[in-house]
């Protein structure tokens, strides 16, 4: 029984009774210490990656759940999303959130024991439980502040428009595993090219499913037009979920998308079978997604709002090299979401850090920040001109990476489109950073994070800047776990 | 016994049966409501297609997403609950404080 | 198929047509009355209280909400005991783990006070 190799589900089964032991200690402390459940999250998410550095490589349950290099880094994304969401919570939990600090840590973590399954799930049972699994504890969270307006409607839209995208999603899955026969991702690859090669058509079913698929992974990721729910979540959201949802749950559906389509359903991208091409679909969608979101993100006066518009453009740029479908499609995805990583999580904290002190995500209120807290105006500055994608920073070279991605597969159009857009997004990122610098306003307010925040914001910055100058050891990385999928 | 393509059809009928109440209806648990029909709706062609193709995967797959269910409408109803005691309504139409 | 269904159809049929003719037997032969103990909901039962339209306390949503999760991993048990002699002491072990994490979220409900009636 080679497969047999439970070791591997060491980590997630470690970060699961963790969340429980969470759970049990905020009973257990009656809110006396109110930082140290944060800490202890924290901690459990560095073990859970020390684990998941020595227990890694091998397949269980007959290739149900298997820890590939693919897996491996995008398990390495979410417990970074997770760590960083935690630690700029923690301001948040001592002041606006006395009652139920266990269960905001806690479903924090269960919800990355969600993304990590999914993320090793070849299979389409696993991958729809990781699914559910990553977004049922997202829904309570974006609604956490109970008694607040916004908190509370986000958190009520996520879940109407959540638990919509899901049932579509498992009626594509369904119509999958009736067109295959199995769930199971490279049995159905083998099924479907057989079946194809045998009538040298298949029928309308496989494009309801992709369709399907496409709209249930969509939502998840905000791709346009399934993005409208976005913007109104991540402004009532309390703002470190706000980033828990920008980074990990996208990279958890970006994950999910890989594993159906660039697996499963790679024989459909190709120009021959042009009916059936998703590839051509994706990119439209991309185009749609870039378009529109770095569009409306020009008229943002909430940073929040911005920030999420930002963000559907982002995953836009992401889909470039997804529909790419080669090993240099995959690796710059995963390299793109690393980058991503640091830098939206990076400006997200800053924006948690400035509402508490101010109660204010308006981009005006920022105006003046250099000259009371310099430090994090130049921080701001970083996150931002990398999301643009400005040399040397990280995203620059994500941005490339991606571009040359999908003019190697020959999507030109689509990469002049993205290069366009680009070109527009910078407008409104540099319009922070004109209002941080440069406004005539006099400046009020300074910013004190916690020990917590400051280290999020520290690894941020180092992060964008080391693998923006040395992108090699990441870029390799991604390149190894794209090679699982034998194109 | 039923042929396949009516457990099909009547699936799809469920599943448009769903989606056209959650655009269609103003209120929040009759929205609710309907997601777990187009849930049942795939459900039942879940299983249809594991007793006509005789592959037993599919009724794992049921159960799971029946158990996925309840604890989806259990967030549900909470948050439901939560945003009545909030605003003292659950018309979809009310909650629109963030507008772009 | 015809005959599989036949009984069916004339169930249906011979309960309608009785159906029909008791409702018209009694419009046509029966005495009318009216208003006195004729009008309330329940004429020879208890007199109503008030309006059925009432508030129900949240306390009873609490309880059903939790009862949903409750009740629905059952479900999982059905499969693992017709198998079980197959599964042997794997599964009994799974099935264990399976309910010790059920049991955890019963003692946080139980920890948090949800169950208190007051």
């Amino acid at each position: 029984m080679t497969d047999q190799n439970w070791s591997i589900l060491i980590p997630e089964i470690f970060l699961f009774i963790w969340a429980l032991f969470i759970f049990g200690l905020d009973l257990g402390i009656k809110r006396k210490n109110p930082k140290i459940l944060g800490y202890s999250a924290m901690a459990g998410l560095t073990i859970t990656g020390i684990l998941l550095a020595i227990f890694n490589g091998g397949i269980l349950f007959k290739g149900m759940f298997q820890s590939d290099q693919l897996a491996i880094f995008f398990k390495v994304i979410f417990i970074g999303s997770a760590f960083m969401a935690v630690g700029s919570s923690f301001d948040i939990a001592s002041e606006k959130i006395r009652h139920h600090r266990g269960e905001y840590y806690g479903l924090i973590l269960f919800s990355t024991v969600g993304m990590m399954f999914l993320s090793s799930a070849s299979e389409l049972i696993t991958l729809y439980i990781g699914m559910e699994l990553t977004t049922i504890p997202l829904y309570v969270l974006a609604a956490f502040y109970k008694d607040d307006k916004l908190s509370v409607e986000a958190g009520l839209k996520y879940l109407i428009v959540g638990a919509f995208s899901s049932a579509i999603l498992l009626y594509g899955l369904s119509l999958l595993y009736g067109l295959t026969g199995t769930t199971d991702i490279v049995t159905m690859k083998i099924n479907l090219s057989l079946v194809f090669l045998s009538y040298g058509k298949i029928g309308p079913g496989l494009i309801l499913a992709m369709i399907m698929v496409i709209a249930g992974i969509g939502f998840k990721l905000a791709l346009v037009p399934f993005h409208m729910w976005a913007p109104d979540v991540y402004q009532g959201a309390p703002t470190p979920i706000t980033a828990f949802l920008s980074v990990g749950s996208k990279a958890a559906g970006v994950v999910a998308f890989a594993r159906i389509f660039v697996n499963g359903l790679i024989a459909f991208a190709s120009d021959v079978m042009k009916p059936l091409d998703w590839g051509i679909i994706v990119a439209i969608l991309a185009a749609a997604a870039m378009i529109l979101g770095n569009i409306t993100a020009l008229r943002q006066r909430n940073i929040k709002r911005m920030l999420a518009y930002s963000s559907i453009a982002q995953i836009g740029y992401v889909m470039v090299g997804m529909v790419a479908a080669s090993e240099l499609g995959i690796a710059s995805v995963g390299y793109y979401m690393f980058i991503y990583l640091f830098a939206n999580m990076g400006a997200f904290t800053i924006a948690t850090i400035f509402n508490d002190k101010t109660g204010s995500d308006g981009i005006i209120s920022y105006s003046g920040l250099s000259k009371t807290s310099p430090i994090f105006a130049a921080y701001m500055s970083i996150f931002l001109l990398s999301l643009a994608g400005i040399p040397p920073l990280g995203g620059f070279a994500a941005k490339y990476l991606v571009f040359a991605a999908g003019i190697q597969a020959g999507y030109t159009w689509l990469v002049i489109v993205a290069l366009l857009t680009s070109v527009v997004s910078l407008y409104y990122y540099a319009n922070i950073i004109k209002t941080m610098y440069f406004s005539a306003e006099e400046p009020t307010i300074k910013i004190h994070p916690s020990f917590p925040a400051n280290l999020v914001l520290l690894i941020s910055v180092i992060g964008i800047i080391l693998f923006g100058i040395f992108p090699g050891p990441i870029l390799d990385w991604a390149l190894e776990s794209a090679k699982i999928f034998a194109f | 016994m039923v042929p396949m393509p009516h457990y099909l059809i009547l699936s799809a009928l469920l599943f448009a049966i769903g989606a056209a109440g959650v655009i269609l209806s103003r209120n929040l648990l009759i929205m609710f409501m309907s997601i777990e029909v187009m849930l049942n709706a795939a459900n039942l062609a879940i299983i249809t297609f594991s007793r006509f193709l005789n592959v037993m995967d599919g009724h794992v797959f049921v159960f799971l997403v029946m158990a996925i269910a309840a604890a989806e409408a259990a967030v549900g109803l909470a948050m439901i609950i939560t945003i009545f005691r909030n605003r003292g309504t659950i018309d979809a139409d009310k909650f629109n404080l963030m507008k772009w | 198929m015809f005959n599989t269904f036949f009984p069916i159809l004339v169930l249906i049929v011979l309960a309608t047509i009785i159906a029909i003719a008791m409702a018209t037997v009694s419009v046509i032969f029966g005495r009318r009355t009216k208003g006195g103990a004729k009008g309330e909901p329940y004429e020879s039962g208890i007199k109503p209280v008030g309006d059925t339209k009432e508030r129900i306390p949240v306390k009873f949503y609490l309880i059903a909400i939790l009862f949903i999760i409750f009740d629905i991993e059952v479900v999982f048990l059905y499969p693992w005991a017709v198998i079980y002699n197959k599964l042997g002491m794997f599964g009994f072990v799974e099935m264990l783990v399976f309910v010790v994490i059920l049991m955890v979220g019963y003692f946080y409900i139980l920890g948090k006070g949800a169950l208190k009636w007051d």
